[in-house]
């Protein structure tokens, strides 16, 4: 199966967007970072339509980092979008949140999140989530 | 089915006068002479109703109404007692014992069979008048039958009187569905005929219909001003009356109460007169009237029987020995109910003064003992008559009263539901505004922070060379206090959260609660040289979320406080005070002052330095706020350096109210 590591991150915040990076960077990880700013343009990405009509077929995310709060469409809104379809309804997510607030964990699980990460990212905490995913090879698939 | 009548009466005339009027009538009469025999008749028949005489030759007509009013059958049965008005003493004895209904001899057989039939109406209501019933009143019987055949033939069933005073007798019992009356007849004609029956309430909705010789010129007019339906030439063919008839018929009548009791059915008067002469020439006129008379011949005999049976109409002897007119009057219109039967005071004076005495007693009319019969007997009926048309009205604004009443009812009811339920409204509104305000906080005020402390993170790993200590320590700070922030907007945000949830009360295990709190404080330090000892099978009636924030919020700061006490030691345990149960989280950390223990509770207070224990001063206005909700209390006691004691209690919610003792 050829993996091509690439994970899309949905954030309108430009802070957390540098600060999710350069956790990133600090980490080694080279992984490509598909950005999407709002909820729609995520889903344009993963269904290959509207803005992102006819891009690489085998650049499909194999991980996407989803923010709750978003302009236009909310991340409850992508999460069900992506679980309703069969290319997307396999593909980890892993949710990052500002808030506590219980609604939000018990919405995000019953949507089908993998995951759930309460900000701000705490890159070990992140790392965590990700192991206990079996997403080893994203942390391994680092430059020589 | 005709009802079966008992009649038990040693004179061999009356029963045999009696079992023909009833045979007459359409009932089955059963006619017996002695006590034996009824009880024999009683064994074996189901009877409808019974008609006792007093004297009997083997014993007290009393005594087998007792027998038939206490045995399960006969409970039921009406009894009408037939005896001699000998004394009051008799009528008030045999109605205490459960008679229903009371005739004094001599007594009119139809009268009687007229009782009876109200009695036993009173069980059976609406089972006769199932085909329309036509009275026809001529004093013609060639005439009477003809038409009766006639009306027989087009389907209605038909009841004949012979006389204006025997027709308005029988339109009060029998209630028939239209009146044929003839306008010419001696004594009561037709038109004073058609006339009463307007003036009352039970039968004005009547069809009327007036039949008359042709050579009578005026008669159309008089009948049609006396209030008739439809007037008929007797000349012209019984086709035309049955037409007529039909088609008044069919006009919607009045809708007549079936209870009102008509002006003209059966009447009961007493008259209370010292001289025994005058009351028996009374009673003659009025029985010849139709009415009953009750005598008696003292004020204290009429206020005796009174007291258990009403009447129609009292007449009144202005003048007796022992209680006289006027005091018995007086009494009679101060008691409840009794006070509205009319009234009619007499008096041998024919005087002014007499008659303002009577009337000032609170008498409805005064008459002189002088007057002729006639005045007497039509100063009664329209006493009666006045009597019945104001507990029409009264009925009427009573029913209109209490349409208002259920109206208004209504209305207030209405309000009610509709003020609760806006403040319902108005309160899920808030709430959701809170909730939605509390929401947009936890995500909104805590983003900047995350900048704030991210960035100061960058800038300490990625440029630490370009930094002096001083600069580094000055960007710990940055971090720290939006560190700190953050963990008051969590705090508040749990404080208000703690006071809007909905309370979910279940047993909930205590023990358990705060021994995970320990464990999990124990994991994140566990190089801490403290002992927690947690009492195992605490239970309470509590929401166990909420109560994990309780132990969290206690435990947490037991914890913190014996930070810098060797050998700390933490206790978590219950005791009973005054039959409930406290329980407690007891430290032996910093302890603090009481005097400042009034602030404990409220949030922001500290009575640490951030310094020295940090905190954000909102963890025990939190626990206030869970305890309050659980209608518990919480208190504290403390003393610098001996460590502090935080109790609560949780009373177990109020059973809901049951019926009886289990």
């Amino acid at each position: 199966v050829s993996r091509n590591g690439i994970i899309l991150l949905v954030e309108d915040q430009q802070d957390d967007i540098d600060l999710t990076l350069r956790a990133f960077k600090k980490n080694s990880l080279v992984n490509e970072i598909v950005l999407a700013r709002d909820g729609e343009e995520a889903c344009d990405y993963l269904f290959a339509r509207g803005v992102h009509a006819g891009r690489d077929a085998t650049k499909d995310p194999e991980l996407v980092l989803l923010d709750l709060k978003l302009p236009k469409l909310d991340g409850l809104g992508v999460l069900r979008a992506l679980r309703a379809n069969a290319r997307t309804c396999r593909t980890p997510v892993v949710v990052l949140t500002s808030s506590r607030e219980d609604r939000d964990v018990v919405s995000s699980y019953d949507l089908g999140a993998n995951s759930f990460v309460r900000k701000p990212v705490d890159f070990t905490e992140f790392i965590e989530a990700a192991r206990q995913l079996g997403l080893y090879w994203l942390m391994l698939n680092q430059n020589p | 089915m005709s009802a079966t009548i008992l009649v038990v009466d040693d004179s061999l005339t009356v029963r045999m006068d009696l079992a023909e009027a009833f045979e007459a009538a359409g009932y089955h009469a059963l006619p017996c002479a002695s006590l034996a025999d009824a009880r024999a008749v009683i064994a074996r028949t189901r009877i409808d109703l019974a008609i006792l005489d007093v004297l009997l030759p083997d014993g007290d007509g009393v005594d087998l109404l007792f027998e038939l009013k206490s045995s399960p059958a006969g409970a039921s049965t009406p009894v009408l007692m037939l005896s001699t008005e000998a004394e009051v003493k008799d009528r008030i004895r045999a109605l205490k014992t459960g008679a229903d209904e009371y005739v004094g001899k001599p007594y009119d057989a139809s009268y009687v069979v007229a009782k009876a039939r109200e009695l036993l109406r009173g069980g059976r209501r609406g089972t006769e008048a199932a085909a329309a019933t036509i009275l026809v009143v001529d004093d013609s019987e060639t005439y009477r039958e003809a038409l009766r055949r006639a009306l027989e033939g087009a389907g209605y069933a038909v009841i004949l009187a012979a006389s204006g005073e025997e027709g308005l007798r029988m339109a009060a019992d029998r209630r028939p569905s239209a009146l044929v009356v003839d306008g010419h007849m001696p004594g009561l004609d037709g038109t004073s005929v058609i006339r009463r029956v307007r003036l009352d309430a039970a039968l004005r909705g009547l069809p009327c219909l007036m039949l008359t010789g042709s050579d009578d010129g005026g008669a159309e007019l008089r009948a049609l001003d006396a209030g008739a339906d439809a007037f008929v030439r007797k000349d012209e063919d019984l086709e035309v009356i049955i037409a007529k008839l039909t088609a008044a018929l069919r006009r919607p009548a009045i809708a007549s109460r079936g209870d009102t009791v008509s002006l003209t059915g059966p009447r009961k008067i007493l008259a209370v007169d010292d001289s025994p002469t005058y009351l028996q020439a009374l009673a003659t006129a009025l029985r010849s009237e139709g009415y009953e008379v009750i005598l008696a011949t003292s004020g204290d005999e009429a206020l005796e029987l009174l007291a258990i049976q009403p009447v129609d109409c009292v007449l009144l002897d202005l003048v007796m020995p022992g209680l006289g007119g006027k005091e018995t009057c007086a009494r009679i219109k101060a008691a409840p109910v009794i006070r509205d039967t009319p009234l009619i005071m007499l008096t041998a004076l024919d005087d002014r003064s007499a008659m303002l005495e009577g009337l000032g007693a609170g008498a409805d009319d005064f008459i002189s003992k002088a007057s002729d019969f006639d005045v007497l007997k039509a100063r009664v009926r329209a006493q009666i008559r006045r009597k019945q048309s104001e507990d029409e009205h009264r009925r009427i604004r009573e029913e209109l009263l209490r349409s208002e009443l259920d109206a208004s009812e209504a209305r207030g009811a209405r309000l009610v539901a509709e003020t609760k339920a806006s403040l319902a409204e108005e309160l899920a509104r808030k709430n959701a505004e809170l909730e939605a305000f509390s929401y947009s906080v936890s995500h909104d005020l805590r983003a900047p922070l995350r900048s704030i402390d991210g960035f100061s993170q960058a800038l300490l790993e990625d440029y630490a060379s370009a930094l002096d200590a001083q600069g580094r320590e000055y960007l710990q700070r940055v971090r720290g206090a939006a560190q700190r922030m953050g963990e008051l907007i969590d705090d508040l945000l749990e404080l208000s959260r703690v006071g809007r949830e909905k309370l979910r009360r279940e047993s909930a295990r205590l023990s358990e609660i705060a021994q995970a709190v320990a464990d999990e404080l124990r994991r994140k330090e566990p190089e801490r040289d403290v002992t927690v000892d947690v009492r195992p099978t605490l239970v309470a009636q509590a929401d166990p979320r909420l109560l994990r924030v309780v132990f969290d919020n206690l435990l947490g700061n037991a914890w913190k406080f014996t930070s810098k006490t060797s050998r700390g030691h933490i206790e978590v345990g219950s005791e009973e005070r005054n039959g409930q149960s406290v329980y407690f989280v007891r430290d032996n950390g910093a302890g603090f002052d009481m005097a400042h223990a009034g602030k404990l509770f409220s949030p922001f207070q500290r009575l640490h330095s951030t310094a020295a224990f940090p905190g954000t001063g909102i963890g025990l206005a939190t626990v206030h706020r869970i305890i309050d909700r659980h209608g518990g209390t919480v208190w504290a006691d403390s003393s610098v350096g001996a460590g502090t004691t935080i109790f609560f209690t949780l009373p177990a919610p109020k059973p809901p109210k049951k019926g009886g003792a289990s």
